[in-house]
């Protein structure tokens, strides 16, 4: 089996940029450069072979978010490889790129021009069904949404779309049971498809019942991983 | 093609944004050249006695110089707003700051209508010259795409550029000679007129929109300078900028 996902070394470092009234006296004073560089992920090395699912675990802020832009190819890494087999979905993450002000239907329409898609009457039609959100809710501003809904319409846009990978963050947890079921139902769908998913959580139960494989990072670094139900074991452990 | 797409979408957002609770929408985009141009009448019209048409000289000053600082003061915080955007979809940054040209060319271009059928009365004569518009119009997008590139990736690491646009834009506008005439400079003064590049696009919209000739072959040729090269410039510094600005915004 070939691997559809490969990351070799791979380090995340972000320069973060102290500006403001401190950082001008510290320059003044002491010539402290005002920009500092943080690593983020450290020598992150995993494969993934095809047809797997993988689920990523972790405390809060332990670099899971960054992990999955930079397998997108939104953060490009300091150093070390990715190498991925196929097209990867737009990453989705509670309100990604949705313009609040504008319309549900005007917010189709833009992320679905920006993941670089035909925006046709019917691929719209399945969005909106898929989502299950009326016409007139559709019509409305999506800065009146409650997150439930815009989890809902999110998924829908990421998912209309046929990839190898599909990417998901922490967006189960908000939507009701109804929909909760759909998605997972949908999940299960894509998986028995051959699809691969990338899957972060902080239930890890869900992360069982989803992925084969499982990481678990740690401030950056990748403390574990295997089989999904032994790494959920060692993330009950951290707590 | 994916990245015109992803332009196109991205300035139609724009253009709804814009006016999106507004009673009147795009007619202020001839309304607020209007209401600076009535304030110069009444100020200045004494003053201005002299010269010829000084109605259409000033709007045709005005309305360029609304469009270049419109696409910088929109522009500058392009990126930092596109925040949701660029941290989940792969896009190419620089579409933000060129997305806002287009949608104020949009803008500009309904003003030109409005411009063309009001601007005879008051001595606009329609001439073959008023084609130099075009490439006149085509350098300009591109100096103020520049600018705003230049200034949107600054404003990532420093959000003091977008404070010190909009404090420095009124005294820009009143250096360059678009309200009142150039033999009107001191001539202490003249070299900081000739330094700001804004100085030769305005005089170089004159030709086709005021005296209705062909330009000056030389003003031509230091626009054509000044565009390419703040371009290059811009372009530059924007890829230096660029791959930091995930973690910045």
């Amino acid at each position: 089996m070939s691997s559809i996902l490969e990351l070799n070394q791979v380090n995340v470092r972000y320069r973060t940029n102290h500006a403001g009234i401190h950082s001008i006296k510290d320059f003044v004073t002491t010539f402290k450069n005002p920009f500092q560089t943080i690593p983020i992920l450290n020598d992150i090395s995993f494969q993934l072979e095809r047809g797997q699912s993988l689920g990523i675990l972790g405390r809060n802020g332990s670099g899971k978010s960054t992990l999955l832009r930079t397998i997108a190819g939104i953060i490009k890494p300091s150093s070390g490889t990715i190498h991925v087999e196929g097209n990867i979905a737009p990453i989705l993450a509670l309100g990604a790129g949705l313009e609040l002000e504008l319309t549900g239907y005007e917010n189709i329409h833009l992320l679905l021009s920006l993941y670089g898609r035909k925006v046709t009457k019917t691929a719209i039609e399945e969005i909106a069904a898929f989502s299950e959100l009326d016409d007139t809710t559709l019509r409305q501003a999506t800065k009146c949404y409650s997150s439930g809904m815009l989890a809902r319409l999110t998924f829908s846009i990421s998912f209309s779309h046929d990839c190898a990978i599909y990417i998901i963050d922490e967006v189960l947890a908000v939507g009701d049971m109804g929909f909760q079921t759909k998605c997972l139902n949908k999940i299960y769908e894509l998986k028995n498809r051959g699809k691969t998913i990338i899957f972060v959580s902080h239930f890890p139960d869900e992360v069982v019942k989803i992925c084969d494989q499982a990481i678990l990072l740690e401030k950056g670094v990748l403390i574990h991983q295997g089989l999904s139900a032994d790494i959920c074991q060692h993330y009950k452990a951290l707590f | 093609m994916q990245s015109i797409n992803q332009l196109y979408a991205l300035s139609k957002r724009n253009v709804i944004l814009r006016y999106k609770h507004s009673l009147i929408g795009f007619l202020w985009g001839f309304i607020k050249p209007m209401l600076y141009l009535f304030i110069f009448i009444i100020i200045f019209s004494a003053q201005f006695s002299s010269v010829n048409h000084y109605v259409l000289y000033a709007t045709s000053g005005i309305l360029f110089w609304f469009y270049f600082s419109n696409i910088v003061s929109q522009g500058v915080q392009s990126i930092v707003q596109a925040a949701g955007i660029i941290k989940s979809v792969q896009v190419e940054p620089m579409l933000f700051p060129l997305a806002e040209v287009f949608t104020e060319l949009f803008n500009l271009i309904l003003a030109l209508l409005i411009y063309f059928i009001i601007m005879p009365w008051f001595g606009l004569q329609f001439s073959f010259y008023m084609l130099w518009l075009i490439p006149t119009l085509i350098l300009f997008s591109i100096f103020s795409f520049s600018t705003a590139m230049l200034l949107s990736a600054l404003n990532v690491y420093f959000r003091d550029v977008s404070i010190l646009w909009n404090t420095i834009q009124p005294a820009i506008f009143y250096l360059t000679p678009i309200a009142y005439t150039e033999d009107l400079i001191p001539q202490k003064f003249a070299l900081v007129i000739k330094l700001n590049p804004i100085y030769y696009f305005i005089k170089l919209f004159r030709y086709p929109l005021y005296s209705s000739s062909s330009p000056d072959s030389y003003l031509f040729g230091i626009c054509t300078c000044i565009s390419l090269g703040s371009l290059i410039i811009s372009y530059f510094l924007f890829q230096r900028l660029k791959n930091q600005f995930i973690t910045s915004i």
